[in-house]
């Protein structure tokens, strides 16, 4: 700061920064307190919220009502557990693309990408019903294996193009290298390929994982009876239960358990980095 | 979205202004807008809901602008309730004696202060009707989708609706209680009835069973009657080998009556008072029925409504059949949170 030459660059900093800042202020932080807030408050006489007039009106009955309660922790565990297995079968699907269509020839790239990308400028909701269409005459339909297709199926291209993103980038030096040092096909990959491409993959997986937890069309619509998400929960107490507080505390208990797990996954990133650091 | 305030989208192209109208989706035809259009000399704006909870909202949010809205009974009641309309003045509107007296003075707005009947739905059984004769199967009966007898013969056949209030009022009335029941231990039993019942469903629905009905991979569906009406035409029109039919079960159902209210913020009421007294003509209210199939509230409609609808018992309910209908209410948040419960649970078991 006394430095009198950093002036100018922190002002531009700050010109740079600001309108992101408040943008995420104004839609992000704002909106996110007053969830939490909601969480603490009574339900209304006819839903939403009733009027509190200080701190003394706030209560902690949401939150005991779900945490006394084991069905809503099968609930969570029930969602973590598809949300997982999404994000699993997406890494195993959209690796060998990615890796295909960074392997393809320069020019034919974009449109491969684009191809990709293509379906997903139709309109979410008709996409399902066409996969209501496929299922149904296969009795396939309302079926938890029918909720993961749809879940895998809407958000396979998040997982495909920050891996595709990452692979493209990779020097083929380092696997000519490997090759002239001796390793085979599988070592190549397990050594070179796949550590390099781990950053891809995080950022994938966080873009699969987090949306699929608040997800509740896709179950609804190609679920069957015991298919239920958080995401339906917390929109049930929105919409047809009317009751905020319960739903802004189930916001707040999914809000905490991703941090969580986003902590958790960026420590191991970054012991994963320094461990591939050390083999180099 | 929308919530925008609807004023500032478009200026009025008249000197008579504009009437905004916060609706259901597919409420009311285009020909009939247009209609009242050439009528008033002005101009009829929508903005569309497809739940009274998600209008209520976005009222609660703040959209302002909206001249009528077409709420359900409970919801008529919240919004009394939170003093958001603006009572209806009688002398300005002439044809309100065409309404059936059954349909005025209901328990959410005593005296018709604040609205006037516009649509009626049922909330009952839709069927493929060849299936069930095929099947000798009753359909006059809740049995059909909650006693596993019958169950056993059309396992992963059946869907019923994804909400709470409507399957469980349905599981009330099978147990001969009150949809309006505030006892928990009754409900507990609604939900047990339901619980029994679950592994031979095949999902809860709330839309797409019009089309499983119609192309014949749902052979029962618990639904609302307008949606049956459009299942049974969508059937109709490609050829199926096979009719739908629907139903009233005999233990009686859920009603729901919808109704045009004043919204305080509105700007014009001249022109929503207009527009009710037109709404109110026969002919302009017939349109609704032959157009979706929804039940009226006018008696001045009968005569222009086609006679296929007009003779049906599920779109139009018999005098009897009335008598066992009964229309949702609101809870207080205790047992509204109570009920969440059982549904969760019924979801998850």
């Amino acid at each position: 700061m006394t430095d009198i030459r950093s002036r100018p660059a922190g002002l531009t900093k700050w010109v740079v920064t600001l309108p992101p800042g408040l943008f995420l202020v104004v839609f992000f932080l704002l909106p996110t307190l007053i969830v939490v807030l909601a969480g603490f408050r009574e339900t209304g006489e006819f839903g939403g919220l009733a009027p509190i007039d200080g701190l003394a009106g706030l209560t902690l009955d949401a939150y005991r009502f779900l945490l006394g309660d084991v069905i809503y922790l099968e609930i969570f565990a029930r969602s973590f557990f598809v949300a997982g297995l999404t994000t699993l079968i997406c890494i195993l699907l959209a690796y060998p693309l990615a890796w295909l269509i960074a392997r393809s020839p320069k020019k034919r790239r974009d449109l491969l990408v684009l191809l990709v990308i293509l379906p997903f400028a139709s309109n979410f909701l008709v996409r399902i019903y066409a996969w209501i269409m496929i299922l149904g005459p296969a009795s396939l339909l309302y079926t938890p294996f029918a909720v993961i297709v749809g879940l895998v199926y809407t958000h396979l291209p998040f997982m495909l193009l920050p891996l595709y993103t990452n692979l493209e980038k990779h020097d083929p030096a380092l696997l000519e290298a490997a090759q002239d040092l001796g390793a085979g096909a599988w070592t190549r990959f397990w050594r070179v390929t796949f550590p390099l491409s781990l950053p891809g993959i995080f950022s994938g997986s966080a873009l699969v994982f987090i949306p699929v937890l608040g997800m509740f069309a896709v179950p609804e619509l190609l679920g069957g009876t015991g298919d239920i998400l958080i995401g339906n929960l917390i929109k049930e107490q929105f919409l047809d239960n009317r009751d905020w507080p319960l739903g802004s505390a189930l916001s707040i208990l999914l809000t905490a358990c991703v941090l969580l797990l986003a902590a958790l996954a960026a420590w191991a990133a970054r012991r994963g980095l320094h461990g591939t650091e050390a083999v180099s | 979205m929308l919530s925008v305030a609807p004023w500032l989208a478009s200026p009025p192209l008249s000197a008579a202004g504009t009437l905004y109208l916060y609706n259901w989706n597919n409420y009311i035809s285009d020909e009939t807008v247009k209609r009242f259009e050439a009528h008033c000399n002005c101009r009829l704006k929508q903005d569309y809901y497809s739940d009274n909870e998600e209008m209520l909202a976005k009222l609660e949010a703040g959209a302002v602008g909206y001249d009528i809205l077409v709420p359900t009974g409970n919801a008529v009641e919240s919004l009394v309730r939170r003093r958001a309309l603006r009572p209806i003045e009688k002398a300005q509107l002439p044809r309100l004696n065409n309404i059936k007296p059954e349909f005025l003075n209901a328990w959410y707005d005593p005296g018709n202060r604040h609205s006037v009947p516009y649509a009626t739905s049922v909330t009952l059984l839709g069927f493929n009707a060849d299936k069930m004769q095929e099947l000798g199967l009753p359909t006059d009966s809740w049995a059909l989708i909650f006693e596993p007898k019958y169950l056993e013969r059309i396992k992963g056949r059946v869907t019923v609706l994804n909400s709470q209030r409507e399957l469980m009022a349905a599981a009330m009335r099978y147990l001969g209680h009150s949809v309006q029941e505030h006892d928990p231990q009754k409900w507990g039993e609604a939900k047990r009835l339901i619980l029994r019942a679950k592994p031979y469903w095949a999902a809860f629905s709330n839309s797409t069973y019009i089309k499983d009905l119609a192309i014949g991979t749902i052979w029962v569906a618990h639904g609302y009657s307008n949606d049956m009406f459009r299942a049974q035409q969508d059937a109709l029109a490609a050829r199926r080998p096979f009719t739908i039919g629907f139903a009233t079960p005999k233990e009686g159902a859920v009603l729901a009556v919808d109704s045009f209210v004043l919204h305080e913020s509105g700007r014009r009421p001249d022109l929503a008072h207009q527009f009710i007294d037109f709404m109110l003509d026969g002919r302009n209210a017939a349109d609704l029925s032959n157009l979706i199939g929804a039940g009226n509230p006018n008696a001045a409609a009968m005569a222009h409504i086609l006679p296929g609808i007009a003779a049906n018992p599920g779109i139009f309910p018999p005098a009897p059949d009335l008598k066992r209908l009964e229309m949702l209410r609101d809870f207080d948040p205790k047992l509204r949170r109570a009920l969440s419960r059982m549904w969760t649970e019924i979801k998850v078991r």
